[in-house]
């Protein structure tokens, strides 16, 4: 384990966000908020301890991929602690685990909130939150890479670890393009949107936290109400980019390249789109009766198919109310999740269908036993090591999953208050159902439960090997020569 | 491929088709060099392994197909390498990614069947570079056989001029003199284009006078670099008798120059079939049956009194154990080909003659073009070459008609220091330039300098 190398780029790190925080400070500025001094505090200090940390830098700078997962698992921690500093420091979320819970939730880009009076927070505060979103969506250490100018293929590994998907590809030979690609693509896609909102008469404040809650897919809104007092404009605006935020970014990678027909030809996007436009009409005609107009049902079905989908947890309706099928089906959705490659959670489309079509291949052989047949995904032959990753993922999951609605348990809640809270979280989705319903939140949980959630987020956001390689104890023993 | 970002110096776009020894040796050293580098490969698990060291992008399937190389980004690429173990399916490679893309195409073509249509094949496929890794170790070899003396001999030139490096004997007649005294002295025509004195490198001018135990750097034709060892006292006879040991590629090439060089060639073969083979092909040459690896036939066939060893089995540790042994045994000249190049700490701590690395040869081969290549674009030098460490660079200019140097004698134009004109090369034919020549349109100029970034003739000038 090479630690001089995992702390150079935790350092880089601090110094990164510190950056980051210069964005709530000057809104801190413009609306001239005295809470904004708390961000400027935690910048400052950010700020030292990482140019200390960054100014020797080390000599061994090899990286397995077992340092990859690692930082990638350290630096979201840190980042959530540090982020969280500001909640505290200036009284609008004064206890730590809620003001943790918060960033986290926000990092994650899950949008569950333990707040009751969102709109009694400081615009700085607000800012912030969405803020996190936008850049956990990308990823933090994505966007190190497209800056820093860090030699070498091991790089791959920070992105690897980083980046959700069954298999995680370059869209251009050099790491650091790709991920200039992608963060340019991200923030074409999020200064498109603010200007879509714009036109639809949201204020400039609201449209640039908005945009940056669908960008990351997250979900904090700056209203207790989230977007339900919107406007059907803004709704349909918000609907369509979430969808947009969930394909995987390689295909905006092929529109840009003009290589039009392998766009449209992607197997994920695709599939990705099928459901959609599937489960949107399943539930329209079972949610039909509740609304007048059938405008009104196909915009708050779609809004609410895409933002569970993509596992953004915005909502116009309160689906909590809505018939069973609606529901087991939204919730069904959650664990479906995005694209792999995009900013979305969720186990991802393409790992949904690798498992399915295993499934499909493993019926065939009891059939045909001496059939011989290979999983095909875009058109190619999906590796034994993507399909074991894939399996031993989902197995992973499901452990997980269990294990987090027992610890869960102990608040003495419904089962399914507990079922949909992992559910909304491992997933990054947001809002579940009845006590952790679209219009409720996790505020009533106890700290215990709240830190189990927060773990489960994290390990959602990561997808799971990151953060429980962290607490692999074989990871941390030093080899020692004999 | 256009991209909405900035891409100043950027490299070139690369796709290198087969990830063997020397693709993984290309891929390490030119992803140093800043360029874009995609990989094709069958055999996803290799792929995924490069991909994973160093930062190139990976495709998994058959490079010749149109479908992968597309993927791969040919459509868009400067350069196509083709280094998988077929030759056919190299070549193969470069004709489609011409057809899809002119890019340049750099082909490995081994098989002896092929080496004959090269210009052919290079001329008609529009193929740029063809290698042909054990064509190339063995006219190496060979040379070093021509001139045991020398410590290294470079081609150059496309073979007409060789650059030679060579220690000045404590007793040679080259002791104290000035460089512009040589060739009159000892009526030869070379060009001393570098001068190693106490791990110092100089471009010499006529004034400098050579010392002792100097290491000097000269080009000349290869008929020249004779008469010049014999003028000055360097012990210049060529090895007469070499034993090879195995009858691969490699041996037969250097089996075959050797024999037009009128050395005795004695191959040990083990194979008896492959045995038949090359006494066909090899009418001069002694086959000899029987396994190489076995003490007695080496002393029955006199390891101890031929003039040259070299084992050229397909196995590194075989061949380390020959030169050894025949190290001990008697003081012939031996060369070891190497193809692995891990241990190379314990290999250099072992006393065995020359060494040679073909992976190496073929990667700085094709590593000179690439580097020549992004020199050309916009620009009109034909190679490049890094001599002395990277120290100094030898660069080959096409000259335009109109070019500032065409028409006036060499030692009337203005040329810049630590600057030499090396050689002209004239209708294929190779001269060493005096003060009075006069370079002409359509010539090909070498420049040995210590400068760097030159793009055209004219940049040797003041």
């Amino acid at each position: 384990m090479n630690y001089g190398v995992v702390v150079y780029i935790i350092g880089w790190l601090m110094n990164f966000e510190a950056a980051f925080m210069t964005m709530p400070c000057l809104v801190a500025l413009l609306k001239g908020e005295k809470e904004g001094f708390a961000f400027l505090w935690v910048l400052l200090g950010s700020a030292l301890i990482g140019t200390l940390i960054v100014h020797k830098k080390p000599k061994d700078m090899t990286f397995y991929v077992k340092e990859g997962f690692v930082t990638v698992a350290l630096s979201w921690i840190v980042m959530s602690v540090i982020g969280c500093l500001p909640f505290m420091l200036n009284h609008d979320i004064p206890h730590f685990v809620d003001a943790l819970f918060e960033t986290i939730s926000g990092f994650t880009t899950t949008g569950a909130s333990i707040l009751n009076n969102i709109e009694g927070l400081s615009m700085c505060s607000l800012f912030w939150r969405s803020f996190t979103h936008w850049i956990g969506g990308m990823g933090v250490l994505v966007f190190m890479l497209a800056i820093l100018p860090m030699a070498g293929g091991s790089n791959m590994n920070l992105m690897k670890a980083e980046s959700p998907g069954p298999s995680v590809g370059k869209l251009v030979p050099k790491v650091r393009q790709t991920a200039l690609y992608l963060y340019g693509i991200y923030i074409a896609l999020t200064i498109l949107e603010i200007i879509f909102l714009l036109f639809g008469k949201m204020g400039l404040f609201e449209s640039v936290t908005t945009a940056m809650s669908t960008a990351g897919t997250g979900g904090f809104a700056i209203r207790n109400d989230s977007l339900i007092s919107a406007s059907p404009y803004i709704q349909w605006v918000v609907t369509i980019f979430m969808i947009l935020f969930g394909i995987n970014f390689g295909v905006y990678f092929l529109l840009i390249t003009k290589r039009f027909g392998y766009a449209i030809r992607h197997e994920e996007a695709r599939t990705y789109l099928l459901i959609i436009l599937t489960s949107v009409i399943i539930i329209f005609i079972n949610v039909r009766g509740l609304w007048e107009s059938a405008a009104d049902a196909i915009r708050h079905v779609t809004f609410q198919v895409a933002s569970i989908i993509t596992t953004t947890g915005f909502c116009t309706a309160d689906f909590d109310l809505w018939p069973q099928t609606s529901q087991i089906l939204l919730i069904l959705l959650m664990f479906i999740g995005a694209c792999a490659g995009s900013t979305g959670g969720g186990i991802k489309v393409s790992r949904i269908m690798i498992l399915v079509k295993t499934v499909a291949k493993e019926i065939t052989s009891y059939v045909h036993p001496r059939s011989v047949k290979k999983v095909k995904m875009e058109g190619k032959v999906v590796e034994h090591e993507t399909l074991r990753t894939a399996n031993v993922y989902f197995i992973t999951f499901t452990i997980l999953y269990a294990l987090s609605v027992f610890l869960l348990s102990f608040d003495d809640k419904s089962l399914v208050t507990n079922f949909t809270a992992v559910a909304a979280t491992i997933n990054n989705v947001g809002p579940g159902l009845e006590a952790v319903g679209p219009v409720r939140n996790f505020a009533e949980f106890t700290d215990f439960s709240k830190v189990v959630l927060m773990f489960d987020m994290l390990a959602g956001r990561l997808e799971l090997f990151p953060l429980l390689l962290l607490i692999s104890p074989s990871v941390w023993k030093r080899t020692k020569k004999v | 491929m256009k991209s909405p970002f900035s891409r100043k110096n950027r490299g070139l776009y690369i796709v290198i088709v087969g990830c063997g020894k020397v693709g993984i040796t290309l891929v390490e050293k030119l992803s140093q060099e800043n360029h874009d580098i995609t990989i094709i490969d069958q055999d996803s698990e290799v792929v995924s392994k490069v991909a994973g060291t160093y930062d190139v992008m990976g495709v998994t399937g058959n490079g010749s197909s149109y479908n992968v190389q597309l993927e791969a980004g040919v459509d868009n690429a400067d350069l196509i390498i083709a280094v998988t173990a077929s030759d056919e399916l190299n070549l193969l490679c470069c004709t489609i990614a011409k057809k899809l893309n002119d890019c340049t195409a750099i082909a490995r073509v081994r098989k002896p069947d092929y080496t004959e249509e090269l210009s052919y094949l290079r001329e008609k496929l529009g193929i740029s570079l063809i290698i042909n890794p054990e064509l190339e170790t063995a006219k190496e070899m060979a040379r070093l056989l021509r001139l045991p003396m020398a410590l290294d001999i470079n081609s150059f030139a496309k073979g007409q001029a060789e650059l030679v490096k060579f220690r000045i004997p404590d007793t040679s007649a080259l002791n104290d003199r000035k460089i512009a005294n040589i060739n009159k002295d000892f009526n030869s025509d070379v060009l001393i284009c570098g001068v190693e004195r106490d791990g110092e490198l100089v471009i010499p001018d006529g004034s400098y006078t050579l010392k002792k135990r100097d290491v000097v750097t000269f080009l000349a034709t290869p008929r020249h670099t004779h008469t010049f060892f014999k003028q000055i006292g360097v012990d210049t006879h060529q090895v007469r008798s070499c034993m090879i040991i195995g009858g691969g590629k490699t041996s037969y090439y250097l089996a075959k120059q050797l024999t037009e060089m009128n050395t005795d060639v004695k191959i040990i073969e083990i194979d008896q079939k492959r045995c038949e083979e090359l006494s066909v092909l090899l009418p001069k040459a002694l086959v000899i049956y029987g396994d190489g690896g076995d003490e007695k036939l080496l002393k029955e066939e006199g390891i101890d009194k031929t003039g040259a060893f070299i084992p050229l089995t397909g196995l590194d540790e075989e061949n380390i154990l020959l030169t050894l042994f025949a190290q001990k045994i008697s003081d012939t000249k031996v060369i070891t080909k190497i193809n692995r190049t891990t241990f190379n700490d314990v290999i250099d701590n072992l006393d065995m003659g020359s060494v040679m690395y073909p992976r190496y040869m073929t990667s700085e081969t094709i590593l000179g073009y690439v580097r020549a290549m992004q020199n050309t674009i916009g620009s009109n030098v034909e190679t490049l070459y890094n001599l002395f460490d990277n120290r100094a660079e030898a660069l080959e200019f096409n000259v335009d008609a109109k070019s500032p140097v065409v028409g006036i004698p060499i030692m009337e134009l203005p040329l810049k220091d630590e600057l030499l004109l090396a050689a002209l090369s004239r209708n294929g034919k190779v001269i060493i330039p005096r003060g009075s020549d006069i370079i002409q349109g359509g010539d090909r100029v070498i420049v040995v300098t210590k400068h760097t970034g030159f793009n055209d003739v004219a940049d040797i000038l003041r």
